[in-house]
């Protein structure tokens, strides 16, 4: 009786797991698929073959090998300066005496509440005055001179290095840079991996404002590409649906090799 | 000689008295006071430089802007001249805010309620210690770490009237399928559907981890009370799990009022103007119109519709009654 209960429970979650999986699987079947099959069989037929064709067509006339290094590129740089300034501010919070350091402290939590949707118009006319439309700088400079959320994660983190440590590096006479980046980078991993994991996928993702700071092909990022393809494309999905997978593959992979500091990630996300 | 000093006196001389030592001897202790405090700061300015120009530049100065912009007419061409209040009319007026605010609050309405409930579920059921639960948790919340362009591509896909999924699979049962993101009764809908496929594995994680915070002598107790799973479930669990339900659903609904991605893709509003939600009609406002006043405007207006729920929420969590468990 219980094993059959167990096993139940067991199907049950294979059941909910293939809800969220089978939409994945359809589509790289779709993209490995001509584009008659895909109109004449059903979504769950796999391929015959291995027909890269879609692939090809996607990043040489589609020009996603384009998308796919300016994605690439914006994302390294974003995830890189949100995570050094993040990890340089959150030490200045945790681990320094200054005057209106609290006050501080908290004019950075209350821009918590500034949501990204809201900004958009005003930093576009500021990107615009600038004259940084159209530019890399323009996709990745808002989000790359540190979050307040990551700084908010990694200020607690660096709190509970134990103080005598860090008094022991004081004494023999280190600088707090190299306090920084001696003791508490190395003892504060954890954070530092979830942080770069948290900037790199709102990196590669990023939709809304690339769409409104670029309008020329030479800068669009992988979901402008898309985005534009699906609606020119209208039903070719064998070229859409490809396209689909060269957008996620990158994440599958990075979700893959660090899926246990990514469910870590989510946890620490919560406000306690 | 004795001085014999008036309350009144003593009370007139006290600030004199208190300044003088940190104007004359004080000149010294002063201002080291001040010099270190100083010196402090300019150490700590190297750290704080880039994150403080940031939040400054791009987060703060940005609500200022937003607010002068949305008193202003402007279309990017001409220079801007000044609109008063006419922003905020024009937008309910004209430009359909009001419509797209019920869109929007239609759409967290067919969210909000069955995701939350969908990740408590998958929580409790994850709950355990059996082998194979750490993968499950993972494939759950795969979608989430997706991204949100590609995804909905995928499911415009399954979802279309022709070619998809659905409906070959409903066709297989004698069912015709409806026109899904071409029928305004259906797209909404399908909309929340997907967007709750997206993310409710990521909520499950909070209830997970609420869930792993309760005491298991809780439970052992309650079964010796002879507590049935429901009983303890709704005496136990739910109770505890309050602050962690409050956070999935105001980050949700904060979340659900921000939707761009999916509607871009699925519906562009459409079909008419059924799923024309408020950050999708600011977007059009703004960069296919060309009226940055009204788009301002109306970006002023769910600023302060999601504020409500944040301070509502930062209110809860600063006078959060907490539950402790002692032994």
């Amino acid at each position: 009786m219980k094993a059959i209960r167990i096993g139940l429970l067991y199907l049950i979650m294979t059941a909910i797991a293939a809800v969220f999986l089978v939409p994945y699987l359809f589509t790289a079947f779709a993209a490995l698929k001509p584009i008659s099959q895909i109109f004449t069989e059903p979504a769950w037929i796999p391929p015959k073959s291995l027909y890269l064709q879609n692939f090809r067509y996607d990043f040489v006339d589609g020009d996603f090998l384009r998308y796919l290094s300016n994605t690439a590129l914006v994302t390294v740089a974003l995830t890189l300066g949100q995570v050094v300034f993040s990890i340089l501010g959150a030490y200045a919070f945790a681990r320094m005496r200054f005057p209106g350091r609290d006050k501080l402290f908290w004019v950075y939590l209350m821009t918590l509440m500034v949501p990204n949707a809201v900004t958009v118009i005003p930093l576009y006319a500021m990107m615009r005055m600038a004259h940084l439309l159209n530019t890399y700088w323009a996709i990745f400079l808002p989000y790359a001179l540190g979050a307040p959320y990551t700084i908010f994660l990694m200020r607690q983190f660096f709190r509970n290095i134990p103080q005598e440590v860090i008094d022991a590096a004081r004494v023999d006479g280190c600088s707090e840079g190299r306090i920084l980046a001696r003791i508490v980078v190395p003892l504060s991993r954890p954070v530092i991996v979830t942080a770069t994991l948290i900037a790199f996928v709102f990196g590669w993702n990023n939709f809304l404002w690339p769409l409104i700071v670029t309008n020329s092909q030479s800068h669009y990022v992988l979901t402008i590409g898309l985005a534009n393809f699906q609606s020119n494309m209208n039903s070719q999905w064998n070229y859409s649906l490809a396209a689909s997978v060269i957008t996620l593959f990158p994440l599958a992979i990075i979700f893959a090799v660090f899926q246990k500091y990514i469910i870590r990630s989510i946890s620490l996300t919560q406000i306690r | 000689v004795t001085r014999v000093v008036s309350p009144a006196t003593q009370t007139r001389h006290r600030p004199a008295r208190r300044k003088k030592p940190s104007d004359s001897v004080g000149e010294t202790s002063g201002g080291h006071v001040g010099q270190s405090g100083l010196r402090a700061f300019l150490g700590a300015l190297p750290f704080l430089t880039p994150s403080l120009l940031g939040v400054t530049v791009f987060l703060v100065v940005p609500v200022i802007v937003l607010f002068v912009i949305s008193f202003l007419n402007w279309d990017l061409l001409t220079p801007a001249t000044a609109a008063g209040f006419e922003n905020y009319l024009n937008i309910f007026r004209y430009d359909g805010a009001g419509h797209s605010l019920g869109v929007t609050f239609y759409y967290v309405l067919l969210n909000i309620p069955l995701q939350t409930v969908l990740a408590l579920g998958l929580a409790l059921l994850l709950n355990s210690k059996r082998k194979g639960m750490g993968l499950y948790r993972v494939l759950y919340v795969a979608p989430y770490l997706s991204t949100p362009v590609a995804t909905a591509v995928i499911w415009y896909w399954v979802f279309d009237p022709k070619l998809g999924a659905v409906n070959a699979l409903l066709a297989h049962v004698g069912i015709t399928g409806p026109q899904w993101l071409s029928s305004s009764a259906w797209a909404m809908p399908v909309v929340a559907l997907v967007n709750i496929w997206q993310y409710v594995g990521y909520n499950m994680l909070f209830f997970l981890a609420g869930l792993q915070a309760i005491p298991r002598q809780l439970y052992e107790a309650a079964d010796l009370d002879g507590a049935g799973k429901w009983k303890q479930f709704f005496r136990i669990s739910l109770p505890l799990l309050n602050s962690t339900t409050l956070f999935v659903l105001v980050t949700g609904v904060i979340g659900s009022f921000q939707v761009f991605d999916t509607l871009y893709v699925l519906t562009q509003g459409g079909p008419g103007n059924s799923t024309e939600v408020l950050n999708l009609r600011i977007y059009q406002v703004a960069f296919t119109d060309f009226r940055l006043g009204e788009a301002a405007a109306m970006s002023v207006l769910l600023f302060g519709v999601i504020l409500m729920f944040s301070i509502g929420q930062f209110l809860f969590f600063k006078n959060r009654v907490t539950y402790e468990y002692s032994a």
